[in-house]
Formats: C-alpha cells, sequence, structure tokens
C-alpha cells in the first residue's frame, strides 16, 4: 500500500512539475514572441496647395479617382496670368529698345571723345556710359520678371506630383485657391508601408532587415512584408514643455509595457488587394533568414 | 521557436475579436476531455494523488503541445 502511495505521490508531482515548466515556456512565447495584433496600413498623403492664387476654373479629376503623376489636377483662372505675361513681354520690348538707344549714346560719346577731347566732357562721357549700363540692367530685370510671368503661368496648371489617388477632394470650381493653402489630397499609392505597435517587450526579438508576415483583417490576406526600421523615440508622458523635466512623483506597481512602432514595407501585394490607409493588420516578424 | 502567423489569428466571433491563445485553449480541450475519459474507464486514475492538481498539469501540457504543434512550419 505505501509503494502505491509513493507512485500516486511521483506522477502527480511530475506532471505537475511538467506543467510548470511548459506553463512557463507558454507564456513567455505568448508575451515575448515578436507579433502584434496592432497594425495598421499607413501611407504617404500629399497635401496640394497651389503656386499661385486665383480662381479655380477647371477639376478634370473627380474623387477617388487614380492619377499618374504628372496629370492635370486642377487649372487656376489663366487669364491673369495671360495678361501679366504679355505686360512682361511688352516691357522686356521696352527695355531693349532703351538699352540700344543708351549703348548706342555711350558709343557715340566715346568716338567723339577719341577723335576731338574738347568736343565733349569727359563727365558726359562718364555719365552716358553709366546710363547704357543701367539700361542692360533694366533688360535683365525685364527678362527675369518674363520668367517669372511664365512659370505663374504654367503653376497655374496643378500637376499630380506622384502616382496615386485623389481623396477627399471638397473642392469646386469657383473655389478661390490661395497660395500654399492644400485644395486636395492625393494619396501616394506606391508607399503604402505597415506601421506595427510592438510591446517593448518584444523588441529584443525583432531585427532590421526580418520577414514579416502581414494579415489585414480585410478578407484575411496575407502579405509578406520586410521590417525597415523600428522608431527611436516616442513621446514621454511625463515630458514638459519648458527645459524642466516634470516628474510625477508615483511609484508604479503596475508598469504598462509601451508601444513602440516598427516600420514594415511591404513586398508584391498582390493587385486585387486594395489597401486603404488605416486598416487594421496583425503582423508576425519571423526571425531573419540566415544569409547562405 | 519561431512564431507563426497561423499561431497568432486573431478569431472574429460576431463582432469580438479574441485573443489568438483562447482558440487553442479549445483546441487543448478536446484531447484533454478525451484522456480524462480513458483513464476513468480504465481506472488510472488510482495512481493520481490530487485527481484535480493532475488534471490541470494534464490540460497544461497538452495547450503547451497544441501551440508547439501549432507553430510548426508545415502549418
Amino acid at each position: 500500500m505505501a509503494v502505491t502511495g509513493v507512485i500516486r505521490f511521483l506522477v502527480t508531482l511530475i506532471a505537475v512539475v511538467a506543467a510548470a515548466l511548459v506553463g512557463w515556456w507558454l507564456w513567455n512565447f505568448y508575451t515575448l514572441s515578436p507579433w502584434t495584433r496592432d497594425a495598421r496600413v499607413v501611407v504617404n498623403v500629399v497635401d496640394l496647395a497651389p503656386d499661385v492664387s486665383g480662381l479655380v476654373t477647371e477639376i478634370p479629376v473627380i474623387d477617388n479617382q487614380q492619377v499618374r503623376k504628372g496629370d492635370v489636377l486642377f487649372v487656376i483662372d489663366k487669364d491673369r496670368f495671360n495678361l501679366a505675361l504679355q505686360q512682361a513681354r511688352a516691357r522686356v520690348a521696352q527695355a531693349q529698345a532703351q538699352a540700344r538707344l543708351a549703348s548706342d549714346d555711350a558709343n557715340r560719346d566715346a568716338q567723339v571723345l577719341a577723335q576731338d577731347s574738347s568736343a565733349v566732357s569727359a563727365v558726359t562721357v562718364e555719365t552716358s556710359r553709366t546710363r547704357a549700363e543701367a539700361a542692360t540692367a533694366a533688360l535683365q530685370l525685364a527678362q527675369s520678371e518674363l520668367g517669372t510671368a511664365q512659370l505663374n503661368l504654367e503653376r497655374s496648371t496643378v500637376r499630380a506630383p506622384v502616382n496615386g489617388f485623389v481623396t477627399n477632394l471638397t473642392a469646386t470650381v469657383g473655389d478661390y485657391a490661395d497660395v500654399g493653402t492644400p485644395v486636395l489630397a492625393v494619396v501616394d499609392s506606391d508607399s503604402f508601408y505597415v506601421a506595427a505597435y510592438f510591446m517593448e517587450t518584444k523588441l529584443p526579438e525583432i531585427r532590421i532587415g526580418a520577414p514579416a508576415e502581414v494579415r489585414l483583417m480585410a478578407g484575411g490576406r496575407v502579405l509578406k512584408g520586410k521590417v525597415q526600421g523600428l522608431s527611436r523615440a516616442i513621446a514621454s508622458p511625463t515630458a514638459a514643455g519648458g527645459l524642466l523635466a516634470s516628474v510625477n512623483p508615483n511609484f508604479e506597481w503596475i508598469r504598462l509595457a509601451q508601444r513602440i512602432p516598427v516600420r514594415i514595407t511591404l513586398e508584391d501585394v498582390p493587385a486585387e488587394v486594395e489597401l486603404a490607409a488605416g486598416m487594421s493588420a496583425t503582423v508576425v516578424i519571423r526571425p531573419p533568414e540566415a544569409s547562405p | 521557436m519561431t512564431p507563426s502567423l497561423s499561431f497568432f489569428h486573431t478569431v472574429e466571433l460576431v463582432g469580438f475579436y479574441l485573443p489568438p491563445l483562447l482558440i487553442w485553449a479549445l483546441v487543448a480541450l478536446v484531447p484533454f476531455l478525451l484522456l480524462r475519459a480513458i483513464l476513468d474507464r480504465s481506472g488510472l486514475y488510482r495512481f493520481v494523488w490530487h485527481r484535480s492538481l493532475f488534471n490541470l498539469a494534464l490540460y497544461v501540457l497538452l495547450l503547451g503541445g497544441a501551440v508547439f504543434l501549432g507553430n510548426a512550419q508545415w502549418l
């Protein structure tokens, strides 16, 4: 009977010890493995503002339309810029005529002085030469103003700077567009990436360049990715605006692991997968492939 | 142990997104109930000191096994 008692005790003890070890491994695996449910698709958005002010006369795109780099997005009233261009051309013609007259005068005075030094004073020669130089400078000024007028006319047609999609188009024909005030946004469709927020406890397992798997909440598609890098700073909750640190005098019994953003580039996204910034995803990072 | 996306799959149940471990806890329940019935029928619980403690340990072991197999590369 005593033998059975020992066996009974041993069987239970071995099972409990083994379970404790397995439970420990399980907990570590679950909490330290580099996986997160807190990931989202992010994209670069170009806030497109015109370089010149004016009335919007034409918007040849519609909301959510796909555009290629260089496509016309909106046009600002060209009449004013055409008039400015004509004005600048006239100014150039005027300055050319004046420069020609002034340089002819200067040459004539110089020749007269060379033939007969008593016929014209040195001051007059000097004055006409300086006037000719000033007229040449005025011509250059008028030419650069012509260039500016041409540039303004060109910039009144706003083109897409990237391949992508027009998004949240609220501007309409007839709006007044101001210099530097965004009129519409273009989503750069070549710039989709995933920002995965990992608990700091999982970071030691993450290597830059390691392959990553991204499962979108939408459709459960699995995309391949690569760890491009991890953020080296997050905002401190106790950071003060001034020069002095404001430290809360608290001792935390419970400490929450901070989340660090890890940037994951997507590789060969299938054509049928429609990505949108803000989509949720689950991310698992694998150890880096051993280089052969 | 390499984590696998098939293991860390977020299960959706009528709008609730459940933690991945929950599904594996359910998976481990099946062999646990089977084993418990077998041990009960064959009378092997004679060799167990504290039955509840042993059952808990058995379940944790089976859960560990399920997670281990679930992360195997062939899945």
